[in-house]
């Protein structure tokens, strides 16, 4: 008996010693990843405010830390990349310029956006008595995104000084005080081994967004020269990168989102609305036909038209009312006279209705406008291709990724689609990625790179990023 | 010994493991038979011919009493499709496959009554909720145990027939993730949690043993159904209006079939001490469709779900040997070769299968005439396998599974 006791010990110590020891599946293979003949050592991106991280309408040290440029460096450290330093919001101020929450949903569905305004990383009025200062980040930097960046933008001195007539504070905080210093100047400086560089957007977007009313899209002469620039300053030394084109503007959920809702609500009996276009008092009468919807129709209404639309034949100046109080904090009233004066409103007749009365130009991107940033958009693409091909540089082809993606796809389970909110790739601005969008986005960065210098550098999970937050 | 029956019943967890055979079949109802690569349908060793072929049942010249478990430790590897550095592996508990077989007869009278409780079937695997294939699956529960009262008749000598109706009972938890994220960044679940109602089946086997040496046996055991009605829907998303109207259901419907089993098996007394035993098993798991879900109202704008699995029949080959060493000591070894019912495209993390080879060894110690006491070893290895899961709404990435799987089980003889 003893014996039988002594081998049931045996069995059962080698029982238990097989289970806890060595127990894990492995696979056949260990997986290797190489940057190829790539130098990773030093990543430099260079853009506007999607390679900050903008989303939400602001820039956060969430959005910040979930950068694409941050996940593409996370991704080049799996393969020899060196650190990835970005001009970060402290944690006491992370909210940065604050951001649009989503705060609930009107009876009808409608989305209710909140501003968060606290722990900002303001630090007070700019010269022009408008533009909010950030707290500066003086110190070397990989990731050189600025909001609000123009290629036109990027040789001009003074673009980051606090002046009254206006300036980039995005830019100025990457700057020490009364510097003149330029962003190309500034980039020049950083001497990368890899860079990413993807402008352009703003130089038909902000033309785009405010419906043609303000800004204006750059020439095609002064983009071509700019780019130049900036491609030569960042492969002086042969030095490998990425480039990204444009995308399509009109398809992002900022344009595309009201405008069907709006359409449809429009009672029988109303045929069309009256518009301006431009910034110029010139009206225009627009087809309710012609609104673009899944119906057809072709002109599209701005995500801020969204409060206005609802007083569409009502007598009302909300709107030069509101435009006047941001434009002009510190005289409201007289910016408005100006308004209406220049643009011939009388605010007792019909809104968007009456000729009188037009819908405003920057709520409404109509057709002259949209050819002309379509043609704008092409020509520029063209260009930031034909660099490429010259310096051997891989390339993130935004514009074809964004119209690809039109009819949405899965992925890991969750579906996508350029649809505000629901399509889970934009944030609450309706023209920035999300988290997860700018993850999706950094994958094709990724591939793209890969094919072109032969590099196995991992993807992201990109399951692991947030899209929007649902209350 | 009634109530310390019961108590064992109670104390045992009634889950079974995803990664020791194919689909969600827990091939695990003999402690003698697992130590010989579960082969046994061709032989008359104990009360767990209940299970294995009902027609033996008769030729045991005893009656008596088993009880066996298994303690099975599986682990599943998981790691996204190329391009990717994601890996994960499953979180899964100690699954409690049992057994438990009666049997009785008069002493000289061909006839033998029996009854069997076992878990042919079921899975537990736990992804967690972090994994990149969390929308698809973070964690499933499923169970069912099969009561079967048998009789079994000795023809004569060399023959025996016998059958044994099934009652099924079990229960199913399904969880995932939802891609909607709350105010905290914390992301949807959703849970489905039911109890099966009771299924009915048959088991029905013949024993023939031409010679002293050889033997053979044939069982069948019919598809059992697994129906749950009115199984509750958890939810946990956000509380805004438009999602929670697309989120109206909290009870659904479904039905899980528990394929039909056909083996053959042979018995080979190649000398006094040396058994042994070759099963061929087909399981019929081409019922295995579809996984359907249907909710009493929309659950993610859908009043059902349903995803293709398309399960094909498979077969699996056993080998297995026993030898006496002594008056108080048998020894067994065993092995076998199991092909998985799933097809390319319809890979899912619930059932992440592959071909898999087993390997077990065990023993049986003689500690009095009426006691004896049963132990076995399995080792699971499955094939490494890459799916894109493009059929199936599953995970696509590569699997591996394999699991450890020690067993006891007493007999008591009278």
């Amino acid at each position: 008996m003893k014996n039988i006791l002594h081998k049931l010990g045996a069995v059962a110590f080698l029982s238990s010693s097989l289970l806890f020891t060595g127990c894990d599946p492995e696979f056949e293979d260990d997986r290797t990843f190489s940057a190829g003949s790539l130098d990773l050592t030093k990543y430099v991106a260079v853009g506007n405010s999607l390679t900050a991280g903008y989303q939400d309408n602001g820039l956060s040290l969430e959005g910040q830390l979930n950068s694409y440029p941050n996940m593409l460096a996370n991704q080049f450290s799996f393969v020899g990349g060196g650190g990835f330093t970005q001009p970060l919001f402290s944690l006491e101020q992370r909210n940065g310029t604050g951001y649009l929450r989503l705060t609930g949903f009107t009876s009808t569905g409608s989305p209710i956006t909140t501003t968060v305004n606290t722990e900002l990383a303001v630090r007070g009025l700019g010269a022009d008595g408008k533009t909010p200062l950030l707290t500066k980040f003086t110190g070397a930097i990989n990731n050189f995104g600025v909001p609000g960046i123009r290629v036109a933008d990027i040789n001009t001195p003074g673009y980051g000084l606090n002046n009254p007539q206006g300036f980039n504070p995005y830019f100025e905080r990457l700057l020490p005080d009364n510097s003149f210093t330029t962003y190309l100047q500034k980039v020049s400086t950083s001497a990368p081994t890899f860079f990413s560089l993807w402008l352009g957007n703003n130089d038909v977007l902000g033309y785009a967004t405010a419906g043609g009313f303000a800004g204006s899209i750059t020439a095609t002469s002064t983009f071509e020269t700019n780019y130049t620039a900036m491609v030569n300053a960042l492969s002086a030394n042969n030095t490998e990168g990425i480039v990204a084109t444009i995308p399509d503007v009109r398809a992002v959920p900022f344009f595309t989102t009201v405008g069907p809702t709006f359409k449809a609500s429009l009672p029988a009996a109303v045929p069309a609305v009256v518009v301006l276009t431009k910034n110029t008092p010139t009206r225009k009468v627009v087809l309710k036909s012609d609104i673009k919807s899944a119906a057809g129709g072709t002109v599209l209404f701005t995500l801020t038209s969204a409060p206005y639309l609802p007083l569409v034949g009502t007598p009302t100046g909300k709107y030069w009312r509101d435009l006047a109080k941001s434009q002009s904090p510190t005289n409201p009233n007289a910016a408005l006279q100006q308004y209406l004066a220049a643009f011939q409103i009388d605010t007792t007749k019909m809104f968007g209705l009456s000729g009188e009365n037009p819908f405003p130009s920057a709520l409404v991107l109509d057709n002259d406008e949209q050819a002309e940033i379509a043609t704008a958009t092409t020509a520029f693409n063209t260009f930031i291709k034909a660099q490429a091909t010259s310096k051997n540089l891989a390339v993130f082809d935004a514009f074809e990724f964004f119209n690809r993606i039109q009819t949405g796809f899965a992925l890991n389970g969750v579906n996508y689609s350029p649809a505000f909110i629901t399509g889970n790739l934009f944030s609450l601005d309706g023209v920035h990625p999300t988290q997860r969008g700018y993850a999706i986005i950094a994958n094709e960065m990724i591939r793209a790179i890969n094919t072109k210098y032969g590099s196995t550098i991992p993807t992201i999970d990109v399951t692991q990023f947030r899209a929007v937050q649902i209350p | 010994m009634k109530s310390k029956f019961l108590a064992f019943l109670g104390s045992a967890v009634l889950t079974a493991g995803v990664a020791n055979a194919g689909g969600y079949q827990a091939n695990l109802q003999g402690q003698k038979q697992i130590g010989m690569g579960h082969a046994g349908t061709g032989l008359a060793l104990d009360q767990s011919s209940i299970f294995f072929n009902p027609g033996a049942l008769a030729h045991l010249r005893q009656n008596g009493i088993q009880l066996g478990i298994s303690a099975l430790n599986s682990k599943i590897a998981y790691r996204e499709s190329s391009g990717g550095v994601a890996e994960s592996q499953t979180d899964n508990p100690l699954g409690t496959p049992f057994q438990v077989y009666a049997s009785y007869g008069a002493a000289e009278s061909p006839l033998r009554f029996g009854i069997g409780v076992y878990t042919p079937y079921g899975s537990t695997v736990n992804w967690g909720s972090t994994w990149q294939g969390r929308f698809g699956l973070n964690e499933l529960t499923l169970q069912a145990i099969y009561i079967q009262p048998t009789v079994s008749y000795r023809i004569t000598d060399k023959l025996g027939v016998g059958a044994g109706l099934i009652v099924s009972i079990g229960s199913v938890n399904l969880q995932r993730s939802v891609p909607l994220t709350d105010e905290n960044g914390n992301e949807g679940r959703i849970e489905l949690d039911g109890k099966s109602k009771t299924g009915i089946g048959f088991n029905a086997g013949v024993y023939f043993q031409p010679t002293e040496k050889l033997s053979l046996g044939l069982t069948y055991r019919s598809k059992v159904d697994a129906k749950v009605e009115d199984g509750d829907i958890i939810l946990q998303i956000p509380d805004a209006a438009p999602v929670r109207a697309q989120f109206k259901g909290d009870k659904f419907n479904a039905t899980l079939p528990l394929p039909a089993n056909l083996t053959l098996g042979l018995g080979y007394k190649a000398t006094d001490k040396l058994t042994l035993a070759l099963d061929v098993q087909r399981v019929e798991w081409s019922a295995y469709e579809s996984l359907r879900f249907d909710f009493n109202d929309v659950i993610g704008g859908q009043t059902s779900s349903e995803a293709q699995r398309q399960y094909e029949d498979s077969y699996i080959y056993r080998l297995g040997a026993q030898y006496v060493l002594s008056d108080i000591m048998t020894l067994r070894a065993g092995a076998y070769y199991d092909q998985s019912p799933v097809e390319d495209g319809y890979l899912t993390p619930e059932t992440p299968d592959s071909d898999s080879r087993g390997v077990s060894v065990g023993l049986t110690l003689k500690l009095s005439e009426k006691v004896d006491l049963d132990a076995s070893f399995l080792y699971v290895n499955k094939k490494e396998r890459t799916d894109d899961a493009s059929k199936s709404n599953g995970v696509a990435g590569t699997f591996k599974s394999v699991a450890y799987i020690p067993g006891v089980g007493v007999n008591y003889k009278f």
